[in-house]
């Protein structure tokens, strides 16, 4: 559009000169062409230079003009990049604003939300570490009466177990018992599990430390107080059991699928320290009862050893419930030469509401010379149902509420032994002990009645009611403050009636 | 008496020969991927009922935290003796598969 402008002045004034010329040329008079062509010529050449100045002019200026057309061109092509440029910046910030509009909606709604489950986790597995310490256990506190010592008692227990992983194949178990039993203005505490337990794999787990004894099923499985249905241990495992109910030593053991899921068997053997008896008495005698857990201090040059094996016959798709069937033996030196040989088997069943399990098993200690065997049979079973679901129409639905967590249980236990030591005879309750003297009898019989109330799976009341039915029979020892016991039969023992409540709390 | 007692101590030898050898299975105790995990969840959800319930009341996963229960379930696999696989598989349940 310039470059037109430019080219048309450039015709105009050409135009301008030629008819100047032209003007001058037509207006000159004829007569005086011959005098004046001297003049003229002058004039003429004037002219002509003059014309050629004006051209040289504008050809300067037709460059000039050019040039100014090539830059104006380049400025324009330039000006047209720069539009592109900025309509394409233009367009591109739109879009970044639009992506980050977005992102900010996603992080808001992600903040909103908060982390997921995982998210977390593995955050604070970040910050905690990969070690973990954990406490667990259990509590209670118990109200005891029995008829026949004639005392009623609070007492208070607490059992923490503090679990110590390290990783996926080392966890350090330790546990204490504290009681604050009647009699005693302080509490008693006592290490009852202290143990390394190391995975070596899916089949075999290598325990080291202080156990639970695993003979049977009881000892090992029903000692916390919110797991035990019942306030009391039965007697086979009560103040006078038949066997140590924990010891010092290492176990190996470990359990597997045999068949479906369901179908396991598992097993465990065990070394350890052994055996020993009360050792405040002058002497061995038949019926002394057994020391908890013998410590570092051994009494033999041998050890014990023992093994159970316990199998699940019933797939988890049968719908028939959960048995376990066991067996277990101990054998162990409590003097140099003398052993103390014992076996067991047990069963477990549960099945919907109902819960059972019982156990058989006999002792025989060898006794020095002169002494007849300390042989021993223990037996105890049991039964609970949970009245969950239970709805009875005459009553109110808060009524039926709490029947529905009600658990009415029984059991009967007993053991049989030649005799009995009379110092040993303790009316003072304890841990899983009424207090009744006629427990401690060389035939003692014993039927728990119990109803727990289940506040929540691992808060429990529990109301115990134990009628002791002892038989007559067998021998009382007693020493009197002499180096050896006199012997008396013993007649028929009278019956006594406990009850105890409790309330524990697993956690 | 003494080669009683050799025989003795070469058992003794080759019991920890053979805990020596299962050392490397400790160490690479397998880490399941999210399918197995998944599986493990929904077999755990079926054990736990029943495995739990045999000695005491089964106690809900949200009593603990994931972490204490990666403690308390080895506790659990020892006191019970149950295969090492349906352990994990309870773990995972009450963990909520995390």
């Amino acid at each position: 559009m310039a470059r037109g402008a430019r080219t048309g002045i450039g015709l105009i004034l050409t135009a301008v000169v030629v008819t100047v010329v032209m003007g001058i040329a037509v207006a000159a008079p004829v007569t005086t062409a011959a005098d004046d062509s001297t003049a003229q010529g002058r004039e003429l050449k004037v002219m002509r230079r003059e014309l050629k100045r004006l051209e040289a002019d504008r050809a300067r200026e037709s460059k000039v003009i050019e040039q100014l057309e090539q830059k104006i061109d380049k400025i324009e092509a330039q000006d047209n990049q720069l539009r592109a440029t900025n309509q394409h910046l233009e367009s591109t910030n739109q879009q970044l604003q639009g992506k980050t509009d977005e992102q900010i909606k996603q992080l808001q709604a992600q903040v909103e939300e908060g982390p997921s489950q995982s998210q977390l986790a593995k955050a604070l597995r970040g910050y905690w570490g990969s070690t973990q310490f954990t406490l667990t256990g259990g509590a209670a506190a118990d109200f005891i009466y029995d008829r026949k010592a004639g005392q009623n008692t609070f007492a208070v227990n607490f059992n923490p177990i503090m679990l110590y992983r390290l990783n996926d194949w080392l966890l350090f178990e330790g546990s204490f018992a504290a009681s604050f039993s009647p009699g005693s203005s302080g509490a008693s505490f006592s290490s009852a599990v202290d143990t390394a337990q190391i995975f070596l794999n899916d089949y075999m787990e290598l325990d080291l430390g202080i156990f639970d004894q695993p003979f049977g099923d009881w000892l090992e499985v029903q000692g916390p107080l919110w797991v035990n249905r019942f306030i009391t241990a039965p007697l086979p495992f009560g103040v006078e059991s038949l066997v140590p109910p924990g010891d010092i030593g290492m176990q190996l053991r470990g359990g597997f699928q045999w068949g479906e899921l369901g179908q396991d068997a598992d097993y465990t053997t065990w070394v350890a320290n052994g055996p020993s008896y009360d050792s405040a008495l002058p002497q061995p005698v038949i019926g002394q009862t057994l020391n908890g857990v013998t410590n570092i201090t051994t009494n033999t040059n041998g050890k014990a050893y023992g093994g159970r094996f316990r199998v699940y016959p019933f797939p988890l798709d049968s719908k028939l419930g959960r048995l376990e069937l066991g067996a277990s033996t101990y054998n162990g030196k409590w003097q140099n030469g003398l052993w103390l040989n014992a076996w067991d088997v047990d069963f477990a069943y549960h099945w919907k509401n109902l819960q059972t399990r019982g156990e058989y098993l006999e002792a025989y200690r060898q006794m020095p010379q002169g002494s007849g065997a300390d042989n021993r049979q223990g037996w105890y079973f049991q039964a609970g149902y949970f009245l969950t679901g239970l709805r009875l129409p005459f009553l109110s639905r808060d009524l039926n509420s709490y029947l529905s967590r009600l658990e009415p249980l029984v059991r009967y236990s007993g053991v049989n032994q030649r005799a009995v030591v009379a110092e040993e005879i303790s009316t003072i309750p304890a841990l899983g002990f009424n207090g009744s003297p006629s427990v401690f009898a060389p035939h003692a019989r014993e039927v728990a009645l119990g109803i727990d109330y289940w506040i929540a799976p691992a808060i429990v009341w529990q109301t115990e009611v134990d009628l002791e039915l002892p038989r007559a029979g067998g021998t009382l020892f007693s020493f009197n403050g002499a180096s050896t016991p006199t012997a008396s039969r013993i007649g028929a023992t009278p019956n006594d009636r406990a009850i105890l409540t409790q309330f524990a709390v697993g956690f | 008496m003494k080669a009683r007692r050799g025989k003795a101590w070469s058992k003794i030898a080759a019991l920890a020969l053979a805990i020596l050898m299962t050392l490397p299975a400790m160490a690479a105790m397998a880490q399941e991927s999210k399918a197995e995990k998944q599986q493990m969840f929904l077999d755990g959800a079926r054990l736990w009922p029943v495995y739990c319930s045999q000695c005491h009341n089964a106690r809900p996963g949200s009593e603990f935290s994931p972490a204490q229960w990666d403690a308390i379930m080895m506790h659990m696999r020892t006191q019970s003796n149950m295969p090492a696989k349906d352990a994990r598989a309870i773990k995972e349940y009450l963990k909520g598969g995390l």
